[in-house]
């Protein structure tokens, strides 16, 4: 079987369409809204007092879906894609156990997420598929693998379950809350298993630390963009603290991903804002409104 | 009946102009407003969800490209969407023009639930018309607004399978599912 499986030949069916992230940030109608200082305004949080709130937790959830598709996918190719042992390009047998029974949790995920999807009227594949998921499971060294998926991706999971279970929550909905709680449960393992190894493989390497770390933040940063995750009351994502901490996240990592999320939201406002600004100008030039 | 979709030539979005104009070509009739003149604005820059009925007398509407985009290809005309969304729209206008249907508020003035009841009476028709019903995504939108409770499924079901109500026979059932709802007390 083949090593280190490119996004491009993992095994999907017809009801599938993949999109990757490049054509996302280069669609001709987001590029052109980001100059104009153009976007989505006001609280974006997902509460069931949003006119789309119901099409909305039906998108999130259909990406959680392939999230939980793609989660299994890497936390396979870790356990294949590396010779057990304790070298810099190797897997201890103990990560490659744990990464066996995260297959076991994804599985199941993704078992939940298709019957969420039947009670919430979606169709497997019926939203495209993003595949970042999978491809921070490309990195080539296991370290960086643990701290892009397990700890960013994972722990952005912990993110989302927790703001999915509180819209269940609030709009009475029990099987939604219901499932979330329990996948969040395991997203918390999962997480508290890439820091924890984390810790033990770069124990004496803290060069190899420093990269997996910095590997981390690329990936927090990218799904951060726009103020999409952050700590303010009408955040679409919350940053759910007290999951982190119980994930093995100290406070100063959680106050930088915080930070992260904060200084992202102040950029996307000062990129709307100066769009703004050269649109009336544009106006004021040519006589027209804007 | 005559069909004015704008713009006639898409450059953002993948859209052929006249694809949607067969669309709403098959639409009119089959919702009894063969000899209406209909005009859609699509704003193809926002690929958001949004879509209005400007005005019943002529009829105008307005949606956003989002709206009529396929949500598994980006950019990609959705035909079943956007026969969903015009269908809906189209109906709520018939809905307007009737004087025998009553008068409701104005769409910016309706409550989320009586609007997710009268997009369900809307697709239950246009179900039976042969376009794409997606029961299970109106019932769960429609427990959204009135409750995951059985009230709520059988108001789902009169509303799904009427031919004829009244608004006033909407806010009725609308109300009386809600009704039935326990408090939430998260």
């Amino acid at each position: 079987m083949k090593k280190m499986l490119p996004v491009e030949e993992l095994a999907r069916d017809e009801r599938f369409n993949r999109v990757d992230l490049f054509s996302q940030a280069m669609d001709p109608r987001t590029v052109q809204n980001r100059e104009e200082g153009k976007g989505r305004r006001g609280p974006q949080k997902l509460t069931p007092d949003r006119d789309d709130a119901p099409e909305a937790a039906r998108g999130l959830m259909h990406g959680i879906f392939m999230g939980e598709v793609q989660a299994l996918e890497g936390a396979g190719r870790t356990c294949w894609d590396f010779p057990t042992g304790t070298g810099r390009d190797e897997a201890p047998f103990e990560l490659k156990l744990d990464m066996a029974r995260q297959c076991w949790d994804e599985t199941r995920h993704v078992e939940i997420s298709v019957k969420l999807g039947d009670w919430m009227g979606t169709e497997v594949g019926e939203f495209a598929e993003a595949t970042f998921l999978y491809e921070a499971a490309c990195n080539p060294d296991p370290v960086l693998r643990l701290t892009g998926v397990n700890r960013a991706l994972e722990g952005l999971a912990i993110d989302i379950f927790n703001t999915m279970r509180d819209f269940g929550s609030v709009s009475g909905d029990p099987i939604l809350e219901f499932c979330e709680d329990w996948m969040l449960a395991d997203e918390v393992t999962h997480v508290k298993m890439g820091s924890d190894w984390l810790r033990r493989m770069t124990e004496k390497d803290p060069e190899r630390r420093a990269n997996a770390l910095e590997f981390q933040k690329v990936v927090d940063r990218l799904f951060s963009l726009g103020g999409f995750r952050g700590e303010e009351e009408d955040s679409p994502i919350k940053l759910a603290r007290r999951f982190r901490e119980l994930a093995g996240f100290d406070t100063k990592e959680i106050d930088e991903i915080a930070d992260l999320s904060a200084e992202a939201r102040v950029v996307a406002e000062a990129m709307r804002a100066e769009g703004q600004a050269r649109v009336d100008a544009q106006h004021a030039a040519t006589g027209t409104e804007g | 009946m005559a069909v004015i979709v704008t713009p006639t030539e898409f450059t953002l979005v993948l859209f052929e102009h006249q694809a949607i104009v067969d669309i709403l070509e098959r639409l009119l009739p089959d919702i009894g407003l063969g000899d209406v003149d209909v005009t859609l604005n699509v704003d193809e820059r926002v690929p958001m969800g949004r879509a209005d009925v400007v005005s019943i007398d002529p009829v105008v509407l307005e949606v956003e490209g989002g709206a009529l985009e396929d949500p598994k290809v980006p950019r990609q005309l959705s035909v079943e969407g956007t026969a969903d969304i015009l269908g809906r729209l189209l109906l709520r206008v018939r809905d307007r023009r009737d004087p025998a249907f009553g008068e409701p508020p104005a769409d910016g003035d309706l409550t989320l639930a009586h609007k997710s009841a009268w997009d369900v009476y809307c697709v239950g028709r246009l179900a039976r018309k042969g376009y794409r019903p997606q029961r299970q995504r109106r019932i769960y939108a429609f427990r959204n607004r009135h409750g995951f409770t059985d009230a709520a499924d059988a108001a789902f079901d009169q509303l799904w399978s009427a031919e004829s109500l009244t608004w006033a026979d909407i806010v009725r059932i609308s109300d009386g599912a809600a009704a039935a709802r326990e408090p939430i007390t998260a």
